[in-house]
């Protein structure tokens, strides 16, 4: 009984503390503010629901960006299902421009949109500090396979951004894994 | 050792490698400078993604609110909200509303009664005046009275998002499970009047229906293996129930249920769209086990403005077997009917398309299709 007393004030808190971040998480992933809001929304609605319940509270960051980067990518998978009926009719806005998008960050931002949606979350969730378990959870793939992957989008998202600074042509999926077996 | 590779390079920046791969890094200039650059990488990204953008403030209150209603709905906290959860009782399973199966089959296309299932949705009351404080029960209770009533003329579009899942083929037998968007027109001005239409999510035309009681015309089609077959037959002498009517039963009983629910919540959600009624019913147990068809879950989105829906999503049992669809609308226009083409209620004949010709048809369109391509099948046959 103690619990269901203290979620709300305890999921409050939490929400003061991570809320923006989260916010920030799923907008830099889906770039439609309402989505990110509905997202947050049902973050946190799930928090309390899971501490309400006695749900495990050893890592609830952790457990605030997984449950945020599910609803994102379910958003995502339901937006893009769609091609638009009729453009006049189609009521989404075009994703928005953020403040700071000066040339270079612009730059890495335009990059990331063009990786694919699971490069783009590994490095998202990455990038708030989550583990790699954590990564695996939210991601749905083997915890093993988290460096991997992780490596991948990273690489992939330096090629997109032209920033390799050794001059070789680049080709990811040609590179060989193991560069450094010398 | 040897150098290690980028999967431990990353690794090792990400503060996951072994103690192994540190103590090489840490001995291996080439290795170390590697790392480190990877590190500069993994900066970069990070500002990247750290988007200095504030979190709106509605949406910190829509979050209090949620954070209050919830607590309202279990227990676990006491305040004033604007949100409000009718009192009470459990979910009773709506016995007298649940759909009995020996009555009326669900005998229509897969696109009629796709629309029919869900579109349990579209026409809540645009005449009802937007109240300072409503339930769900007020809301739900006008929006059932009010679905009896169509629109007394004009021709209605409707576009809606459909995802369907584990929905049984009594229902939708020519619906897999997955997305669609679908398509209707409604000529309230000539009763039994109507195209329906289903797209997938690339555009491409999977099925329609359209009926027209001026011309006696009824056409049917489906894609199979990347062809459009057409059923084309007269419309039966006696006009059986329509499928928008149809589909108002089915709004009226989707309503019903989660009325029945005594479990509903209200939220009140402000968006950038305008003032939203969301109206829940939790997850819960039927008690009647005989039940044909019941709504464990599903929640409906009313727009505040004018009280249209939405957004409808339910989860249930149909005949015993687990299913949910959800529904979003995306456009509802009524226009006059004189400004609508003429070809409007034609389904549109693709090259390539099979048409086969099946006299007078029944009540029941799919049946007809069916019979039709039997008989097709059996002359096909004789004339080898």
């Amino acid at each position: 009984m103690e619990a269901r007393s203290t979620a709300p004030v305890a999921a409050r808190e939490l929400f003061q503390a991570h809320g923006a971040a989260v916010y920030r998480f799923v907008l830099v992933l889906l770039r439609h503010p309402q989505d990110a809001e509905d997202c947050v929304q049902e973050t946190f609605l799930k928090l309390l629901r899971h501490l309400d319940a006695g749900g495990d509270a050893t890592n609830l960051r952790g457990w605030l960006f997984t449950v945020a980067a599910h609803a994102a990518r379910d958003r995502q998978r339901r937006r893009s299902r769609w091609m638009p009926w009729l453009p006049a009719h189609d009521g989404h806005a075009p994703a928005p421009e953020l403040p700071d998008e000066d040339g270079r960050l612009k730059q890495a931002r335009d990059a990331l949109r063009q990786l694919p949606e699971r490069d783009r979350l590994l490095l998202a969730l990455r990038a708030r500090g989550l583990s790699y378990r954590d990564i695996a959870g939210a991601a749905g793939i083997r915890p093993a396979s988290v460096g991997r992957l992780l490596a991948r989008a990273v690489d992939r998202w330096g090629a997109a951004t032209g920033r390799r600074k050794d001059g070789n042509a680049y080709d990811v999926l040609e590179r060989h894994p193991n560069p450094g077996a010398r | 050792m040897t150098c290690l590779n980028d999967i431990q390079i990353q690794a090792l920046v990400d503060g996951e490698g072994t103690a192994e791969a540190r103590q090489h890094a840490a001995s291996c200039p080439a290795c170390a400078a590697r790392a480190h650059e990877r590190t500069q990488q993994m900066t970069d990204l990070e500002a990247a993604l750290d988007v200095p953008i504030a979190m709106p403030p509605r949406l910190e209150q829509r979050v209090e609110e949620t954070f209050r209603f919830e607590a309202d709905a279990t227990g676990s906290e006491r305040g004033a909200t604007r949100l409000r959860t009718d009192a009470g009782g459990v979910w009773r399973g709506a016995p007298g509303l649940s759909l009995q199966a020996e009555g009326r089959r669900w005998a229509y296309s897969g696109v009629a009664v796709a629309a029919a299932t869900l579109i349990a949705v579209l026409i809540v009351a645009p005449m009802m005046k937007g109240p300072t404080t409503v339930s769900a029960a007020e809301i739900l209770a006008k929006s059932a009275s009010q679905l009896a009533a169509a629109p007394a003329a004009g021709v209605e579009f409707l576009e809606y998002e459909l995802v369907l899942d584990g929905v049984p083929r009594e229902v939708m037998p020519d619906h897999a499970n997955g997305a669609y968007r679908v398509k209707q027109i409604i000529d309230h001005t000539v009763q039994g009047r109507f195209r329906f239409a289903s797209y997938d999510p690339a555009g491409l035309l999977l099925s329609s229906i359209a009926q027209d009681p001026a011309t006696g015309r009824r056409v049917m089609a489906m894609r199979v293996d990347d062809r459009m077959y057409r059923f084309e037959t007269t419309l039966p002498a006696t006009l059986p129930i329509s499928v928008p009517e149809i589909e108002r039963l089915h709004m009226q009983a989707s309503v019903a249920m989660m009325q029945a629910s005594g479990n509903q919540r209200l939220q009140i959600l402000d968006t950038p769209r305008g003032r939203q009624y969301r109206i829940d019913v939790p997850s819960v147990s039927a008690a009647t086990p005989a039940a044909v068809w019941d709504l464990t879950e599903g929640h409906v989105i009313v727009d505040a403005a004018d009280f249209h829906i939405v957004e409808f999503a339910v989860k249930g049992a149909f005949l015993k077997q687990a299913y949910s669809f959800s529904y979003r609308l995306l456009t509802h226009d009524v226009v006059d009917s004189a400004s609508v083409a003429p070809d409007t209620f034609e389904v549109p004949l693709e090259p390539g398309t099979i048409t086969l010709h099946g006299g007078e048809g029944s009540p029941v369109p799919a049946a007809d299709a069916f019979v039709i391509a039997l008989r097709e099948l059996s002359k096909a046959r004789q004339a080898r």
